[in-house]
């Protein structure tokens, strides 16, 4: 559809953000599983994840979850590419700070780096547990898949501790400024609840990328 | 006072162009900016050089002409101000300034720091009016009009179409400069008749002319002249939505 | 030849119904093959443009700016008169053009300026609908407030923006008719001289600004919309591209120039502060009604305007108005001020302004409540001089701001060339020697909206029948030629000096000798120096870059080469008038007590000059006033 594609491009994206920032809370949610005593945290969280695969309406969801990140990325491209072309010569000096954060002038940075680490991430687990690449995952006491050694080995190396920890600051930044948009982009215009929306972005943002940045120390130093 | 300019000379829209540096040694704190450039351009008369094409006409922030990039920003190191509003004295002596034109694919450039935006005016054509025709309008206070709403649309009417908000942003979208014309005639009950045509018209013809898409960085508000609030956009979402639904 | 107003029959009320019973109508089909020319797009032109379309006509619209939507009519702050009487004060249409006429010093035509006040109601109707947002009640009716010395609460107004509102509802009625096809638009075009065929105005030669070349257009009309001339002063509250070029050429191919000296001087617009400045920005009257003006008591005070005691200032408006003081009407106030200045009580850096001052009112009212009226104004004060006008007091100035005269028009807005208008600011119709605050918004569109599209087809009723004339007609390629030639002429003098240079040396002399007080010697010395300035800088002046460009000093070089041309005649329209009304005061010509002595029997006439190779030839249009007689206006 020629009209209105900005509109349209930008609201598939909004909307799937939106979608990938309650997704969020439920994944954020889980990994506090981890930081519990290793002897709870186990079951927990190994019995957590079968009833997830198993579930229809989860694996629903996890295709929404699929879809979601690959229209926000596919239009966030599209989107980019044509932005690019809407100004196409830069200027020689260009003090854009002074009128904008460097996160909203930089999305698409941001966004590249969650999307590396999305890719390590699922090559740290979904390719394990889903497709059974590599080496084969164990079980635990009560016979589910010990998805939480999987987790607990990882973030017991430090270069993944670090890599997960230091990908929680584009993600935190990526979400306050996504968050905010997002809103706007779908046509809610009221004044005071915007400044509502911006408080709550920015509160959600800190605990999202904290929350994800701290769970692998804690793992580790457990 | 002393000012070294880097301004950007372009002669043509097929050729290319380049800052070229010119060194002005007696300004005063007074003078606006583009009074500098005026005093500039008579030096360059006098050494026999084509003068700087540089665009300005009210000089007192309303008629929208004057807009260049000075100093890494639209209009200057200001927030909220025209070119012309911009004077000497935020500068220091010796400071270097550097000046170029509007920078965006459907602005470009005619000559030096001139850039063709009739794409606002076919924006503007495509649906940013009541179609009534002269002489048919009732008594004017037949229709009462809320004092709020009144002053709503007149926040957003303010805008001098002087397109900032395309320079400063980053994909040069034109989502501000035409929320604010949509806003203005669809809130009010005399607009409301075409409002779902209008708005679907004008976001039409803006995608048709090039610019890019908002994505809310918020620098368009910040350099707007007339502080048009960049939640017009979202009012504008709003109403494609509506439109797209009842429309 | 004798000028005809061509004024109706009938009581003034009838007049304007009168006339168009009367005048011929054209049937839409023989519309479509007709075409106008309007050039200028500001409130007069926009309207015109937009509603001769509506009509049926065929319209080509040209501007000398990027966009319609910059021309003048844009910086109008204040506001628009209508008579609608919402206020429930006593106004009516008789009232208002009572106001208007004698605000105009009793200079203007009473059939005229009755059909301004009754046509202002229907305006502001119109520009409702047009979306205008005007200042609401919170009941959702409209609010008006009181502007410029009259008794009655008659101005609607858009906040501070008035003028933008009204231009940008035009400019949106011609947008809306460029995309029926009705209207082609011509931005960055601009009128180099008019073709007249047969007597008759027949097209125009137009520049494309960008690419420098030249272009014929032909039409069955031409209209001029082209605003005011005040920039021969340079320094004004116009824009910089504000020219009298479009007026000038069609005065020199026969249009006649009425009272071409009648220019109101505003009295509240920031002082110059430097040689190099190139605009006087106006402030809001309405700041008179709070601030208090004085200068010091004594000459060349340097200390500190707040540094020096209310003793020892002079508060020259209160001490000769009492009953008015402040807000003495804007003539008097500009006066006041130069005589206080050329007296050397003048402050500021160059000693060339007044202090309008806010301490009592501040004292009194309180600083939030000042901030609350006056804010914005504030803010802009700020923003222009650097100064925080709470602390200290205001510097403000007299500057070149509006022009009565224009070319001269009958009641049907035709200059005296057939099929040539003049609407707006540029024709001179409905001010005499002095504008009332807020009445130019209100002529421009009344001129383009309700008079113009009512009247051309008096004109072109019998034209369509003429034979019609394309661009290959030998008038327009020896117009052509001659523009050609006259801009080949500047290029290849290669002089010395640029051309500010002599705007600068011009504006001088003007603001000297012809703005707010004039006098027999100043006048025919004036007269002789813009002379010399005109053979210097036919002489020296130097144009770089080419004519087939984008070249905006050529631009300049060709409205000033006008302009110069423009104040010759200026100066001896002033000269020849030797009496004083309204803006225009002789210094010869005053009371005991220094007030404009007006000489009705001698000088009760619209002067328009009429150019013949150079020389001007004085016609008098006699006022007669059947319905008001004139009275002394009185302030004290």
């Amino acid at each position: 559809m020629a009209i209105n594609q900005h509109f349209f491009r930008k609201t598939i994206i909004a909307g799937s953000g939106l979608f990938l920032c309650v997704f969020l809370v439920v994944h954020l949610s889980a990994n506090l599983i981890l930081v519990l005593p290793a002897a709870i945290a186990r079951g927990l969280y190994n019995s957590y994840s079968t009833v997830l695969r198993e579930s229809l309406f989860i694996q629903i969801i996890a295709y929404l979850l699929y879809a979601s990140i690959l229209l926000h990325v596919i239009y966030a491209l599209l989107i980019t590419l044509k932005n690019r072309k809407a100004k196409p010569q830069k200027y020689a000096l260009n003090h854009y700070k002074q009128n904008s954060t460097w996160t909203s002038q930089n999305m698409g940075f941001l966004g590249t780096m969650i999307l590396l680490f999305i890719v390590v991430h699922l090559a740290n687990f979904w390719a394990r547990i889903k497709l059974g690449l590599g080496a084969p995952v164990g079980l635990d006491a009560a016979g589910y898949q010990d998805v939480y050694e999987i987790t607990n080995s990882l973030f017991h190396n430090i270069y993944f501790v670090c890599f997960y920890t230091l990908m929680a600051i584009p993600l935190g930044f990526h979400l306050h400024h996504g968050f905010k948009s997002a809103f706007k982009t779908l046509g809610f215009y009221h004044k005071k609840g915007l400044r509502i929306i911006a408080n709550v972005a920015l509160w959600y943002a800190l605990i999202i990328g904290i929350g994800f940045g701290i769970i692998p120390f804690i793992v580790y130093f457990k | 006072m002393k000012i070294i300019f880097k301004i950007w000379r372009q002669d043509s829209p097929a050729e290319e162009g380049m800052l070229k540096t010119y060194e002005v040694d007696d300004l005063t704190e007074d003078m606006s900016i583009l009074e500098a450039l005026d005093h500039l351009n008579e030096l360059l008369v006098l050494r026999d050089e084509k003068v700087i094409a540089f665009e300005y006409d009210c000089r007192e922030g309303i008629c929208g002409q004057c807009g260049i990039f000075i100093n890494g920003r639209a209009h200057g190191p200001h927030d909220q101000i025209t070119t012309c509003q911009l004077h000497l004295r935020s500068f220091n002596d010796g400071d270097t300034v550097v000046i170029e034109p509007w920078r965006a694919a459907s602005f470009p450039v005619l000559k030096d720091l001139i850039v063709d935006r009739s794409a606002f005016d076919r924006i503007i054509e495509s649906g940013a009016y009541i179609s009534s025709k002269t002489g048919s309008a009732p008594e004017a206070n037949a229709i009462l009009i809320a004092k709020e709403v009144s002053d709503t649309a007149m926040d957003a009417a303010a805008c001098i179409g002087c397109g900032a908000c395309v320079a400063t942003c980053k994909n040069s979208s034109a989502a501000l400069f035409t929320s604010a014309k949509i806003n203005h005639l669809n809130s009010l009950p005399q607009g409301e008749s075409e409002a779902h045509k209008r708005v679907i018209e004008m976001t039409s013809q803006m995608e048709a002319e090039g610019f890019g898409s908002c994505t809310f960085t918020g620098a368009c508000e910040v350099e707007c002249p007339e502080s048009i609030s960049i939640v017009n956009i979202a009012e504008m979402n709003a109403r494609i939505i509506k439109a797209k639904i009842f429309g | 030849m004798k000028l005809d107003a061509k004024i109706p029959e009938g009581r003034l009320e009838d007049k304007w119904r009168n006339y168009q019973l009367k005048s011929q109508l054209i049937n839409p089909a023989n519309k479509k093959k007709l075409n106008i020319i309007v050039v200028g797009s500001g409130l007069a032109g926009a309207g015109a443009a937009a509603t001769l379309a509506e009509l049926g006509y065929d319209v080509k619209c040209f501007c000398y700016q990027d966009s319609a939507r910059r021309a003048h009519s844009v910086a109008a702050q204040g506001g628009i008169n209508a008579a609608k009487n919402y206020q429930h004060d006593g106004d009516s249409v008789y009232r208002m053009f009572h106001d208007t006429l004698k605000g105009g010093d009793f200079r203007s035509r009473e059939a005229n300026t009755y059909r301004l006040a009754e046509l202002s109601s229907p305006l502001i109707d119109h520009f409702v609908q047009q979306g205008v947002p005007f200042a609401r009640e919170y009941g959702g009716t409209l609010v008006n407030r009181s502007f410029g010395g009259v008794q009655v609460q008659r101005t609607f107004y858009a906040r501070g923006q008035t003028g933008q509102q009204l231009l940008l509802a035009a400019y949106s009625q011609l947008y809306k008719m460029v995309k029926a096809k009705k209207v082609v638009m011509y931005p960055r075009s601009e009128m180099l001289d008019l073709v007249v065929i047969n007597g008759k105005a027949k097209g125009i030669i137009v520049r494309d600004l960008v690419s420098g070349q030249l272009k014929r257009f032909a039409a069955d009309a031409v209209v001029l919309a082209t605003g005011g001339y005040s920039r021969v002063f340079r320094l004004s509250t116009l824009a910089i591209g504000c020219n009298g070029s479009a007026l000038w050429k069609a005065h020199k191919k026969g249009a006649f120039f009425a009272a071409p000296s009648f220019t109101q001087i505003h009295p509240t617009a920031l002082p110059q502060s430097s040689e190099a400045q190139s605009k006087l920005t106006l402030m809001s009257e309405s700041l008179r009604n709070d601030g208090r003006i004085w200068v010091p008591q004594q000459q060349d005070d340097t200390r500190n305007a707040n540094a020096i005691p209310d003793a020892e200032r002079d508060y020259y408006l209160e001490r000769k108005y009492p009953s008015f003081g402040n807000l003495a009407p804007r003539d008097i106030a500009s006066r006041a001020a130069k005589e206080r200045i050329d007296a050397g009580f003048g402050v500021g850096k160059l000693k060339n302004a007044v202090y309008l001052d806010f301490q009592h009112a501040i004292k009194k009212f309180g600083l939030d409540s000042i901030k609350d009226r006056y804010g914005n104004l504030f803010d802009m004060y700020h923003k222009i001089t650097g100064i925080d006008a709470y602390q200290q007091p205001m510097m403000i100035s007299p500057a070149a701001h509006f022009s009565m005269g224009g070319l001269w028009v009958d009641y049907e807005l035709m200059t005296t060339i057939p099929g040539l208008y003049a609407i707006g600011e540029c024709n001179f119709s409905d001010h005499g020697a002095n504008r009332l605050g807020a009445n130019s918004l209100l002529q421009a569109s009344i001129d383009g909206y309700f008079i113009l599209p009512n009247t051309i087809n008096n004109y072109l009723a019998t034209e369509s029948k003429a034979p019609s004339y394309t661009c290959d007609h030998p008038e327009f390629e020896q117009t052509e030629r001659e523009v050609q030639s006259h801009i080949k002429k500047i290029l290849a003098i290669n002089g010395s000096r640029t051309v500010d240079h002599f705007h600068r040396a011009l504006g001088k002399i003007m603001w000297q000798e012809c703005a707010m007080s004039r006098n027999k010697t100043g006048l025919e010395k004036a007269i002789e120096e813009i002379k010399d300035i005109k053979t210097a800088f036919w002489n020296d002046v130097k144009v770089t870059g080419a004519s087939n460009e984008l070249n905006t000093e050529l631009e300049k070089a060709l409205r000033l080469a006008d302009f110069i041309e423009l104040a010759q005649l200026m100066c001896k329209d002033a000269l020849d008038r030797e009496e004083s009304c309204g803006a225009h005061f002789r210094e010869e010509f005053q009371t005991h007590d220094g007030e404009a002595l007006r000489k009705d029997d001698e000088y009760g006439y619209v002067s328009a000059w009429e150019y013949n190779d150079g020389h001007f030839k004085l016609h008098k249009e006699a006022l007669e006033f059947e319905f008001v007689q004139p009275t002394v206006r009185s302030y004290k």
